[in-house]
């Protein structure tokens, strides 16, 4: 079985010692704000937003619908028509409506909202294309951080979709697979116990690869899916780059789950390309599905392992909602700490089946990235065969403090065009911005011992 | 004391062990066809093999056989209906909702087997039988607390010297006649409402699905109801009209077509020989319903909500998608991605877990879905098809047609059937004024993110259900109770606080207090 045996015998004392050691370390090299006043204004953007549920949903609405919109005329009324709904708006924000009565208001307003989802569409999106997006990833690089690139677009509703968006993921590989083997050794980015790490890292969406992934019939979308990604981890395999499979709602889940493990199990993905799926903490049973790919990894002894990325998940009210609608037992855990406290068991879980696997913790809350690194060192692991993941532009702090420390971080870097894309994003913009979420509270000034408490 | 209401929850079919249950009760209940349905009128039951009721995938294997009402027996039903409403008029208002929870239980211990029965003899795909189930143990749940809650009567003026009481009394007789296309849950709300309020019931069901509506009088019997309050009387059209005809019926509960319905209505509207009340006619009718597309829509959305709601279950809902009304902005657009996703439905059998398209109904609906998607293909443009498979079942292709002329059929006829027009409009106002010069306003749709859109349309549009930003299937009982104005319907929504008052009479009761001055 693999359940984490040896953690057990580690000392609960070491490892908060440790946690709250690392989590000082990685605090003072936290950058200082005033260094970067435009980062500092974006961050109490967000925390106003935060603050606010109403003008939160208000804003998300109109991210959503600003790729729609057809003239800035029609932005300014989409926004103020938000606007309207939310009950109680501060002064600039009912100067904003006032000023929607004319239409040249509205044209001004409107091109002060478009450059506004622009500026934030920069902060979170590298580029349109990911040739676009070299330069970024290679300015990353020298900032000795390593990057994940996801193609942001819309759903696949059809074949021709589903081919777009393999054939996106394919020409990723082949840009930059070549553009990064120019790029200069980082020694601590490109290898642990088990052997090298690829330059390139991408991520892949099933359910971009097809339009028949149904919940209640997973195996058509399966074998239709399988069929783009097969030639997408060839190519993989041949250029030496990563393929992560992202992993979205539970409607997917048991498909993706499946459709990876099966594929990377047939002899011709035996031994490469390095692949990687994500598992969400969120998810009460996610330590069932934890145990599932650990025996398949001690099963199938592939090489390189298959890297596991440990999310807490993004899809927090989608799951709630669902559950709710339909009568169904909730599938996440209602509670924060209940799933901090599952995401720290899986941390352990995980760590323990090395090297069975390779295991990235992706999160931005300090004491679960210091709680990570704490297990490992006190179970005598070695820093280099634990990696960190953050998001760009939500987790840029937290990068930057890894990197100054040493450790592996890697940004997951979403690619694409930047308005369309801004919509996609909202959805993890949102998840960020709640109240309970770490960075909110960091942006608080809540006490460092207790962001370090265990949950 | 009975729990706040709460919908049935669905099966879980996104997890692999829930879906793996399906297989075995379909295989339970292959080994028990052809199942035999009685004509019930009392505690008599009268089997035979006049009316076989065959799986629309498979037209070869008999799901049922079932005895047609013939002779006297609509009058033999009516007379019994009459007896038993004497007494059932009597029972307590606990007893008769407890009648409806205690079948709610019956029909939830046997959940996957009444599913597999509507998968074989409707060929509806799983997810569609089992929300059918679900919605007729939501009927019963529902009505049960506002049966109670309507016994109780309401408050009225009260000044000194008088006690003012208004009550709700049953009607009497009452006549159901119910389709196919839901055939437990359509019948079930229908006949508990009915009989929650104190009513009898004489149950005629479609000839397509008699033996979903056996399981119906099972469960209700089973669960309290007297045999001689509620018959089953299998068989075809002239069924209905007697019952609709005979001057001891005091109300007919309709579901069906809309020239069906116009004929309940004329014929109910007779007063025969010795018949003391008018009839009461609760009718639900057909739709052509339109979903409005705005420019500012969000297609990842729009596509899977009109897809599902046009071609799901063939498009054999009074509520389903038959026309799309898209702003000229993003017609193209739209037109491109429905045609995609369109021609990835799988045409195929209903117990097939990935079917999107099942067979429809019989051979007739067939010949009149492939006759007006000729028209389209004659008059307009075909832009999709998704094929149908081979084999014997009434399979017809999904089809997106765009171009067609004004006044075209294909426009204006409810098709029933997995056929979807496309039209290009100028803009809201446009689609808007199109809605509305429709004589049916039942279901309608409006993908939008302009909140002043949503508001406009809602404020304007004739349809009885609007659903904003999703699908136009799948009303939930409480939750979006559901019934369509103009030719759609006459009356009340059902799964909705006012549907009950279409079962019953008012009698409000004043009692003088004073006696000689003093107040008793």
């Amino acid at each position: 079985m693999s359940t984490p045996a040896q953690t057990s015998t580690i000392s609960e004392d070491a490892v908060e010692q440790e946690v709250r050691r690392v989590g000082a370390e990685l605090w003072q090299a936290f950058p200082s704000s005033s260094r970067h006043p435009v980062k500092a204004l974006d961050a109490r953007a967000m925390e106003m937003a935060s603050g606010d549920r109403e003008l939160r949903t208000a804003l998300f609405r109109f991210v959503d619908v600003v790729p729609a919109c057809r003239s800035l005329d029609d932005l300014a009324r989409h926004l103020t028509g938000f606007l309207d709904e939310v009950p109680e708006t501060s002064p600039p924000l009912s100067a904003a409506i006032k000023i929607s009565h004319t239409k040249a208001g509205r044209a001004a307003l409107g091109a002060a909202a478009a450059g506004g989802v622009r500026h934030l569409a920069h902060r979170f999106i590298v580029g349109e294309t990911p040739n676009a997006a070299l330069s970024t990833l290679r300015g990353l690089w020298d900032q000795g951080v390593a990057s994940s690139v996801d193609l942001l677009g819309e759903a696949t509703v059809t074949e021709a979709e589903a081919d777009r968006y393999a054939a996106r993921c394919s020409e990723a590989i082949q840009q930059l697979a070549p553009a990064t083997a120019h790029w200069p050794p980082r020694a601590v980015l490109e290898s642990d116990s088990s052997g090298p790490l690829p330059r390139a890292n991408v991520c892949v969406k099933i359910s971009a690869l097809t339009p028949l992934l149904k919940p209640d019939a997973p195996a058509r979308g399966q074998r239709d899916a399988a069929g783009r990604l097969r030639p997408l981890l060839v190519q993989a395999q041949r250029s030496g780059v990563h393929l992560h499979i992202d992993m979205e709602s539970l409607d997917s889940r048991e498909a993706v789950l499946e459709l990876v493990l099966e594929l990377l199990d047939e002899q011709e993905f035996r031994d490469g390309p390095s692949a990687g799926l994500v598992l969400q903490a969120y998810l009460r049973d996610s330590p069932d599905q934890a145990a599932q790919v650990i025996d398949w990894a001690r099963a199938t002894r592939r090489s390189p392992p298959l890297t596991v990325r440990l999310v807490k998940g993004a899809y927090w009210d989608h799951e709630l909602v669902e559950a709710r609608q339909h009568g169904w037992p909730v599938p996440v855990f209602e509670e924060k700490h209940d799933s901090d406290r599952n995401f720290e068991a899986l941390t352990r879980t995980l760590l323990a089946a090395r090297p069975a696997v390779r295991v990235a913790v992706a999160s931005h809350n300090l004491r679960s990235v210091a709680h990570a690194i704490a297990v490992n060192r006190v179970s005598g692991g070695e820093d280099r065969d634990l990696e960190l993941q953050v998001l760009r532009g939500l987790g840029d702090e937290l990068q930057h403090a890894l990197a100054a420390r040493g450790f592996r971080v890697r940004t997951y870097c979403p690619v694409g065009d930047l308005v369309a894309g801004m919509a996609y994003l909202v959805r993890r913009l949102l998840e960020n911005t709640s109240n309970e979420s770490f960075l909110s509270e960091q942006a608080r000034g809540t006490p460092l011992d207790q962001l370090l408490a265990a949950p | 004391m009975l729990t706040p209401f709460a919908n049935e929850p669905i099966l879980e079919l996104r997890r692999g062990p829930i879906r793996a249950q399906l297989a075995d009760a379909l295989a339970a209940l292959d080994r028990e066809l052809p199942l035999d349905v009685a004509v019930e009128i009392g505690d008599g039951a009268r089997v035979g093999d006049q009316l076989l009721s065959t799986d629309p995938g498979a037209p070869d294997r008999v799901v049922a056989r079932a005895a047609a009402t013939g002779g006297d027996e609509v009058q033999a039903a009516v007379a019994q209906a009459c007896l038993g409403f004497a007494r059932w008029r009597e029972t307590s208002q606990e007893e008769r909702s407890a009648a409806l929870i205690a079948a709610a239980a019956w029909m939830r211990e046997r959940r996957l087997e009444l599913t597999a029965l509507e998968v074989r003899e409707c060929a509806k795909p799983w997810v569609e039988a089992d929300a059918d189930v679900c919605e007729a143990i939501d009927f019963l749940e529902y009505y049960a607390r506002a049966g109670l809650e309507l016994g109780r009567g309401r408050e009225l003026l009260q000044v000194p010297g008088e006690r003012n009481e208004l009550r709700y009394v049953p009607r009497g007789v009452v006549a159901v006649i119910s389709p196919w296309n839901f055939p437990l849950a359509i019948p079930c709300g229908m006949t508990s409402a009915a009989l929650v309020t104190g009513n009898a019931v004489v149950l005629k069901p479609a000839e397509q699905s008699p033996a979903m509506a056996s399981r119906l009088v099972a469960a209700l019997r089973a669960g309290g109801v007297p045999p001689s309050v509620l018959g089953l009387l299998p068989g075809e059209g002239e069924v209905g009209a007697a019952l609709v005809r005979h001057p001891d019926v005091a109300a007919i509960a309709f579901t069906g077509s809309l020239p069906v319905g116009k004929e309940i209505v004329r014929a109910a509207a007779e007063t025969a020989d010795g018949q003391r009340h008018f009839k009461q006619v609760i009718a639900e009718l057909g739709g052509k319903n339109c979903v409005i597309v705005d420019a500012d829509a969000d297609l990842d959305e729009a596509v899977p909500g009109i897809v599902g709601s046009a071609f799901a279950f063939a498009g054999q809902k009074c509520s389903a998608a038959s026309r799309v009304l898209v702003h000229e902005a993003i017609t193209d657009q739209l037109l491109r991605r429905l045609a995609g996703a369109a021609r990835v439905l799988v045409v195929g059998q209903a117990d097939e877990l990935g079917t999107d398209v099942p067979p429809v109904i019989e051979r007739a609906a067939q010949e009149r879905v492939n006759r007006y998607a000729d028209v389209a293909a004659r008059d307009g443009t075909i832009v999709a098809t998704a094929e149908s498979p081979a084999g014997a079942g009434w399979f017809c292709p999904a089809t997106v047609t765009t171009d067609l002329p004004d006044g075209s059929p294909v426009l204006e006829d409810e098709i029933f059937g997995p056929l979807l027009a496309v039209q290009r409009v100028r803009d809201v106002e446009q689609a808007c004024e199109i809605v509305d010069g429709l004589s049916f306003a039942l279901t309608g749709g409006l993908f939008t993110r302009d909140p002043a859109t949503v508001r406009r349309v809602s404020a304007t549009t004739p349809v009885g259900n609007l659903y904003v930003n999703r699908g136009i299937t799948g009303a939930m009982v409480a939750r979006q109770p559901f019934g369509g104005n103009r030719l759609s319907g006459t009356g009340m929504k059902a799964g909705g606080p006012d549907y009950l008052l279409q079962f019953v009479a008012q009698r409000a009761v004043t009692e003088n207090t004073m006696r000689h001055g003093l107040v008793v």
